[in-house]
């Protein structure tokens, strides 16, 4: 009988192993994943203002990115998001000159990334060509006064055409690689961990910016003939830096970036005017839905939560908060006079409301025809 | 997980029908193949009266005097009916199409990777061929039933116990994922380890020697297997931390209740769903009394098993029984309910279990059991038998025959059990050996495609002609590719969804014509009116890697010869607005050598999953055979 139990015993102690084999781990909490820059944001140029919003859903096939437009002149939206690609995967615009590039981003089946480019404020388009997949970031595009363009693809390669013509026929040449910036002097500096912005500098040189391992130095990197160098940023709080944004302003540069430290996630602007930065006050955020520049330096910035916070620019480099913005508000827009546009979304619905006496009115809806089930 | 997952619904008309014809046909063979071996066995009989008795049969005859153990019978028995139930459930309309989306990989997806894999591969086999999968599921389990309750005594019984265990292991391990034991959530209640185990284990004992069922001993060492596992799965039920506990958790149903919940949402006759909800309520409640009482019940039916005492054992069974049948009901929902139920679940097959062993571990009492196994088969032959040892008494002496002779000899000394036990074989074989064939073949059924695009229109018209430029920029024309077959499509080289499968296609189409595929041109038009460039037809054959595609050409032009091309080929092609993909219908036309338009079908990919491809693969290719047959 003793034995009997003993091998019950042993019996019952394997079939509880087994019962231990079966039980759901014990959840494992990691550290947050690192702040990203949206694809919604708007950018001014000298036509005027366009901003980039998703529209439709709930799923992510029926998700479609909508470019929108207001001319200089006038205080009306018009909706110009470029045919003939499927958007589901995001747009990234950017202008200069005279131009307005547009990228789609790889999505479903399709690899590579189709652009549109138009100097006519998005009434026709041309269609380009990027033969490899656009960068899921905002300033994965940047566009020169005289044409030339800048793309950064998915790997971290950062290519360049040198007019918008080649770009629209996908003559496309490499300029550098994460691999190969992150084994330069300046990338093993701030121990770059990848690129997440293009630009131009004051000079009319590449810039390119990404994230770093290494707390203090922000990756800003310049191109000097060939030999990429810091462009000498050192965020003064400290803490592992991540470019935002970028982008190329009269006689200068502006960088948005995100600073990881011990409370939390600090935002900070930057203005480079060719030889010294000017780092704005830090806001601290939990997250970013959307983010900009505007004309003459500035920025703004839709936090995670809470109300949306501006910056005018190097001037006057503190963040000041705007009242909270209308529901579903998918994106800013830079006005006259420090004014702001809120672009509202809900399904095919834009709804636009403007920034007066420090309320939000709202003064257009436009109906946008969502395309359902094309893409499913 | 990739493959598994046909894309197709479950209920698609072009499968149901398919599946049904499928059983009819090889249900009418099944027929023919048991009305012909009774044929031979009658006609054996009636011509060869004097047949001598081979050793085998005078073997049979003095073990017939001596009852098959009941708890063999039991067993044998029911899981005969359990394997032929089993087929039925298999028939239903929806099996072919759903089993391995619906029922196979969702017991899947919680199990780990490796359990994954290995069920990805049964079940990608079984979405490549779901008809001949099917129904070879319907035969093999209805043969096996068959064979089982056929074959009462001697190797052939044994043999059909041993093919309940190869089965069973098959079903257990892709059909069950080793029933979840590598899954979290693993309860008694619901039917852990698998029921199929069970089929397992009862095909083991079938496949022993019958003197084994004759010890007491056996009874004992099968009713303390049984009492390890009541009381394994009693510590599993009562182990901490895996929600039994508790009727809600965190403003949840408990895992109980849930799974209860979720069960009473099955399509089933509303008294069964009122019971259910019922039950779920009480858990919801008094979960962790609920759960209590599961595992007192669990461990004393353990315990009172491993005792092995007879009087104990009859309690425990009796109470097992009962216990199994509440938990059979209120929990499993009887398991074979909402139209891809492929069994009754485990607690039937647990109580045969244990109640075999109670039989076999009481006092064997000789000829009680009269009416069943084989001493039975002499009287169910209506005579026949005692007619038949008369004969095999008057035969001794007899000079021996012939081979042909002694074969006849062989089937007509053969017993009615015997024949039916080889018919049931039949039966297997029959259902298994079109599914063997088909797994070989690592191409898909068409009946996919045709599931999704309908069949093809046959036509007999001349292909109109056009002129445009290929990737490389060189001007191809129809006529420059007279006397090959042209498939011919019309595909956005910046398409999201489409149009990269149907490339695919058309490259597998290629890859499978093999040396034919130098008599086949892969033709495709652009259809987008916008990004039309050569630049854009290269980089989609980057993408789709068709560069070093031979015969693949990509044609594009002005958009008014690309027009031209679309409006004779019926195609429309549009921009939309507000960031939608460029329309268009998706189309495959099939032109034969002589420029003549052979057949035209609906080239939508579908869900476009490995298992869609492939089938219309085999499709494109089969058409274009047919096309440089035809010229």
């Amino acid at each position: 009988m003793s034995r009997r139990v003993t091998v019950a015993a042993a019996l019952l102690a394997c079939a509880g192993l087994i019962a231990g084999c079966g039980s759901r781990p014990a959840g494992v909490t990691g550290a947050g994943p690192p702040l990203a820059a949206p694809l919604s944001t708007s950018l001014v140029t000298a036509q005027g203002t366009w901003a980039v919003a998703v529209m439709g859903g709930p799923d992510a096939d029926n998700k479609f990115w909508q470019l929108f437009f207001r001319p200089v002149t006038g205080g009306r939206w018009s909706l110009v998001t470029p045919q003939g690609v499927a958007d589901n995967g995001g747009l990234v615009a950017a202008g200069g000159g005279a131009y307005l590039v547009v990228g789609f981003r790889p999505s479903q089946n399709l690899a590579f990334s189709p652009l549109a480019t138009s100097t006519d404020t998005g009434r026709n388009w041309t269609p380009g060509l990027l033969d490899a997949g656009l960068a899921d970031t905002p300033g994965a595009i940047a566009v020169g006064p005289s044409g030339r363009t800048l793309a950064l693809l998915q790997d971290g390669t950062v290519e360049a055409a040198p007019t918008a013509g080649a770009a629209a026929a996908g003559r496309w040449a490499p300029l550098t690689t994460l691999k190969a910036l992150a084994a330069s002097a300046p990338g093993r500096a701030c121990g770059l961990e990848g690129v997440t912005a293009v630009s131009f500098g004051p000079d009319g040189s590449p810039m390119v910016a990404g994230s770093c391992a290494r707390p203090g130095p922000a990756g800003v990197f310049t191109d000097a003939g060939g030999t990429w160098r810091s462009a000498g940023l050192v965020l003064p709080a400290g803490g592992r830096a991540r470019v935002l944004g970028l982008t190329a302003i009269a006689g200068g540069t502006v960088a948005l970036l995100a600073a990881s430290r011990p409370g939390g996630t600090s935002l900070f602007t930057a203005w480079w005017n060719g030889t010294r930065w000017t780092v704005s006050a830090p806001v601290t955020a939990d997250g970013v839905r959307a983010f900009g520049f505007g004309p003459d330096g500035s920025a703004w910035l839709l936090p995670g939560h809470g109300r949306p916070e501006a910056v005018a620019g190097a001037a006057s480099s503190a963040w000041r908060p705007l009242p909270p913005v209308p529901p579903e508000t998918g994106t800013l827009a830079p006005g006259a006079g420090g004014s702001f546009d809120a672009l509202a979304v809900a399904g095919s619905r834009l709804t636009v409301w403007r920034l007066g006496r420090g309320a939000w009115a709202r003064v257009q809806q436009v109906t946008v025809p969502i395309q359902v089930g094309s893409s499913g | 997980m990739p493959g598994m997952n046909s894309g197709l619904s479950p209920g698609d008309p072009t499968l149901v029908a398919a599946f049904r014809s499928a059983l009819l046909h090889q249900g009418a063979i099944a027929v023919l193949t048991l009305a012909f071996l009774w044929l031979l066995w009658a006609t054996a009989r009636t011509w060869r009266p004097a047949a001598a008795p081979s050793a085998m049969s005078r073997a049979a005859t003095s073990r017939a005097a001596i009852a098959e153990p009941r708890g063999r019978w039991l067993l044998r028995t029911g899981f005969g009916v359990l394997w032929i139930f089993d087929g039925f459930l298999q028939a239903q309309p929806k099996m072919a199409g759903g089993l391995a989306t619906q029922v196979i990989e969702p017991i899947a997806a919680s199990s780990p990777g490796w359990v994954q894999h290995l069920v990805n591969w049964g079940g990608t086999v079984w979405s490549y061929h779901p008809i001949q999968a099917g129904a070879a599921s319907v035969w093999i389990q209805v043969g096996i039933g068959a064979w089982l309750i056929a074959a009462a005594r001697g190797p052939w019984s044994r043999l059909a116990g041993a093919a309940s265990v190869a089965w069973g292991l098959v079903v257990w391990v892709f059909g069950e994922s080793f029933g979840g034991i590598f899954a979290p959530g693993l309860s008694w209640l619901t039917g852990a380890p698998g029921g199929v185990l069970f089929y397992v284990a009862a095909g083991t004992l079938i496949a022993l020697p019958e003197d084994v069922w004759r010890r007491p001993r056996s009874g004992r060492l099968l009713l303390a297997g049984a009492g390890v596992f009541f009381a394994g799965m009693a510590l599993l039920q009562a182990w901490p931390g895996r929600g039994f506990w508790q009727g809600t958790a965190g403003g949840k149903a408990g895992t109980l209740s849930g799974m209860v919940t979720q069960m009473s949402a099955t399509p089933q006759p509303r008294v069964l769903s009122s019971l259910l909800s019922g039950f779920a309520s009480l858990a919801t409640r008094y979960g962790f009394a609920v759960n209590l009482v599961v595992v007192i019940a669990l461990a004393a039916m353990g315990a009172a098993f491993l005792t092995g005492r007879p009087r104990l054992v009859r309690y425990a069974v009796w109470f097992g029984i009962a216990f199994c049948l509440a938990d059979w009901v209120l929990v499993q929902d009887l398991g074979f309910l909402g139209g891809l139920g492929t069994d009754p679940n485990s607690m039937i097959p647990l109580i045969l279990l244990f109640s075999a062993g109670y039989l076999t571990l009481a006092p064997e009492v000789t000829g009680e059991m009269a009416g069943t196994g084989e001493a039975a088969d002499d009287g169910k032959a209506g005579g026949t038998g005692g007619a038949e040892k008369a004969q095999d008494a008057g035969n001794v002496g007899r000079p021996r025959p012939g081979v042909l002779s002694g074969l006849g000899n062989v089937v007509a000394s053969a017993r009615a059990r015997s024949v039916a036990a080889v018919g049931a074989l039949a039966v297997i074989v029959l259902g298994a050996a079109p599914m063997a064939s088909a797994a070989a073949n690592r191409t898909a059924d068409p009946i996919l495609a045709l599931a999704i695009s309908g069949d093809s229109s046959r036509v007999d018209l001349p292909a109109p002609g056009f002129s445009l430029t290929d990737q490389d920029g060189r001007t191809v024309s129809l006529a420059s590719l007279r006397g090959k077959v042209v498939l011919l499509t019309f595909l956005d080289p910046v398409c999201t969804t489409d149009c990269p499968i149907i490339a695919q296609e058309f490259k597998q189409a290629g890859q499978m014509l093999g040396e034919q595929a130098g008599q086949v041109e892969m033709v495709a038009v652009v259809a987008n009116p916008t990004y039309r460039s050569t630049a854009f037809t290269r980089a989609f054959d980057r993408q789709e890697g068709l560069t070093t595609v031979p015969n693949w050409v990509y044609l594009t032009g002005s958009l008014s010869q690309l027009g031209e091309v679309w409006r004779h080929y019926g195609v429309s092609v549009q921009n939309l607005p507000a960031g939608a993909m460029s329309a268009h219908n998706d189309l495959a036309v099939i032109i034969d050598p002589a420029g003549r338009i052979r057949q035209e079908m609906d080239a939508d990919p579908g869900p476009g999953t490995s298992g869609t491809k492939s089938s219309f693969s085999v499709l494109l290719s089969q058409y274009a055979r047919q096309a440089l047959g035809q010229s």
